[in-house]
């Protein structure tokens, strides 16, 4: 935290500042601007940051928990001193969503980070699920809704609701039928003749049907245009697109939330760096918002150690990872204020980093992206991609690999705000951040 | 090699699963997911462990992990000059279940020699089954390593069947399971392209 003297050791701290204030490096010097109409005799406050010291004269809690646990052991972080002359990017801490309505909504555009959103596969004949059906031809078109009324007769016309009824093709009216292998099992060009299904026995007599026969078709809608073309090649397909992928909406509190966390970030990266470890810090707040407080009380970080404790695997996320079960499974922390059969237990809030967002330095190696998506994080923020070893969108994507039990969100910071002149982050391409 | 040296060195990585299957047992007594490993460097143990996930509520103390810690601890099996460059290099990893995407990047950094495991993991496996970790994905420094199934896979399967049949208290919205009857049939592994 950045102890200012003079002047500004005047200003008390407030979580609805009237003032704001900007660093100027070339004069050292900092200006204070009001930032509304300041009435007779109204103090002046300015807004120190999230990681305070002391309670907050307007914080509603009850008690302010202490900030952060420091522990060396795992990567503990001890009180910091930004204020020395080597960290440019520290002093860049202006935080432009402090001010303002903290409930409204930003524009998506004007969020500081960008959602990663993975690209859809592209998708080839080859590729295509498909699933193998009975389907009969309709030599007569008038015949069709006699057809209809038998399958709805049978309850079978909702079944493959991602599939077109019938298809017309030069002439003939092919009209699906029933699934001919229990759903999920895929077609096996090897597999024996299927016996003929007992049902189809009972299909109308009188209107000059072909004989049922099987053909694949595909097993799920299309998504994409390509898709559609290429599996109504097999048999006429919903298109479905997804929706505009539309992420959670953030408020501006929450925008200086993550502001802070981001710029407590890359302090700590300043000065760990100072000490000779890989610069590369986790860190996890309480959620925004005071209602979902009971998550995380208080705010966990650690740094990598891999150095300091000649262990390749000391990587930032694990020691986090570890602090916050460490923290959870001392008696001090929840056992004292609810049983482990607690209902806050028992739904999951308190599961791992279940409804936690870690804010983060660098893109997370294949083996820290994992442990976050067994601990069932909520979402990641990260600072600089690792593009060859990052398992969060770089080398690869792990929260939306096939058979995967939970997804989270990839959030990345907008490098134009990321004022790193001294490339205190900057890490070899081939490091596991 | 002859029919008969297959048998014996079968035989050979049978004895130390058998081990590692000792360490799974542990864990499903502890009322942990029973998965259990052992490390062997020139034919001896050096480290075995199994899953301490909810006894510690730490989703990444996995088997694998909890054994890399013990061996970096002794500096008789991992002197200090060696820590940072491959220490496990002339080390072979028994496992009753394919390593995790986690444990799978983790034994890459480490440097693994080469992985036996019993059964495939469908949910997380990072040998293959959901990310192949040790040899198709390209890490511009790391070694792939060879990562070998079906050493005692239908006894790793049925010790973890034995742990799901019974109710996971430390899961969120734990499932009631008392219907629950245990299978015993085991179909034979998928064949990988």
């Amino acid at each position: 935290m950045a102890l200012v003297l003079g002047l500004g050791s005047l200003l008390n701290h407030s979580e609805f500042p009237n003032t704001s204030y900007t660093i100027n490096q070339s004069s050292d010097s900092i200006t204070y601007t009001t930032s509304r109409q300041i009435a007779a005799d109204e103090e002046l406050c300015i807004f120190y940051g999230n990681n305070l010291w002391f309670r907050s004269a307007d914080s509603t809690g009850d008690i302010s928990p202490p900030h952060f646990v420091d522990d060396d052991q795992w990567g503990g972080l001890s009180t910091i001193d930004v204020y020395t002359e080597h960290n440019h990017i520290a002093m860049s801490n202006h935080n432009p969503f402090s001010q303002g309505d903290p409930s409204g909504i930003i524009p998506e555009e004007t969020l500081p980070f960008d959602r990663f959103k993975p690209l859809p596969e592209e998708e080839t004949l080859e590729s295509i699920q498909t699933m193998l059906v009975w389907v009969v031809d309709i030599a007569d078109p008038r015949h069709t809704g006699t057809m209809l009324k038998w399958l709805k007769h049978n309850k079978l016309e909702e079944e493959m609701g991602h599939l077109k009824r019938v298809r017309k093709q030069g002439g003939t009216s092919t009209m699906l039928l029933i699934a001919a292998l229990p759903l999920g099992t895929s077609v096996s060009l090897s597999s024996d003749p299927l016996p003929f299904p007992q049902l189809l026995e009972s299909l109308p007599q009188d209107l000059s049907l072909g004989t049922p026969y099987t053909i694949p078709v595909p097993s799920s809608v299309a998504l994409t245009p390509l898709s559609h073309q290429l599996k109504n090649c097999l048999w006429p397909t919903i298109f479905a697109p997804k929706r505009k992928d539309v992420g959670e909406e953030w408020t501006r509190g929450k925008a200086a939330w993550a502001w802070e966390a981001i710029h407590y970030v890359m302090r700590e990266a300043v000065k760990i760096k100072r000490n000779g470890e890989v610069p590369i810090v986790s860190y996890v707040p309480s959620p925004y918002g005071s209602e979902s407080n009971s998550a995380l009380p208080i705010a966990f970080a650690s740094h990598d150690t891999r150095n300091s404790a000649n262990h390749p695997l000391r990587h930032s996320i694990m020691n986090v990872v570890r602090k916050i079960a460490d923290y959870r499974n001392t008696p001090l922390s929840d056992a004292t204020t609810e049983s482990p059969s607690d209902d806050n237990r028992q739904n999951g809030s308190h599961y791992l980093l279940t409804s936690l967002t870690l804010f983060t330095s660098h893109e997370p190696c294949v083996m820290c992206s994992m442990a976050l998506l067994h601990s069932r994080v909520k979402e990641v923020v990260y600072i600089r991609a690792m593009g060859k070893t990052g398992g969060c969108g770089g080398l690869t994507c792990l929260p939306v690999l096939k058979g995967v039990n939970h997804r989270f969100g990839i959030l990345r910071w907008k490098a134009d705000l990321v004022d790193d002149e001294d490339g205190i982050l900057v890490l070899d391409d081939d490091v596991d951040a | 090699m002859s029919s008969a040296d297959a048998a014996a060195e079968r035989e050979f990585h049978l004895t130390w699963m058998q081990e590692a299957m000792n360490m799974a047992e542990e864990a499903l007594q502890a009322g942990e997911v029973p998965v259990g490993c052992v490390f062997v460097r020139d034919s001896k143990i050096i480290a075995k462990a199994r899953n301490r996930t909810n006894e510690l509520r730490n989703a990444s103390t996995h088997a694998e992990l909890e054994a890399i810690d013990s061996i970096l601890s002794d500096p008789a099996l991992t002197p200090p000059g060696t820590r940072m460059h491959y220490p496990l290099s002339e080390t072979t990893l028994y496992v009753t279940v394919e390593p995790c995407i986690m444990c799978a990047s983790a034994l890459q950094q480490m440097g693994i020699k080469q992985v036996f495991f019993g059964c495939e993991n469908d949910r997380f496996g990072g040998c293959g089954s959901v990310l192949g970790v040790n040899s198709q994905l390209p890490h511009p420094t790391h070694s792939s390593y060879a990562a070998i199934s079906g050493y005692m896979r239908e006894e790793a399967i049925l010790i973890l069947r034995r742990f799901y049949i019974t109710e996971n208290s430390n899961a969120p919205m734990p499932k009631s399971k008392a219907n629950r009857v245990l299978k015993t049939e085991i179909k034979p592994a998928a064949l990988k392209p």
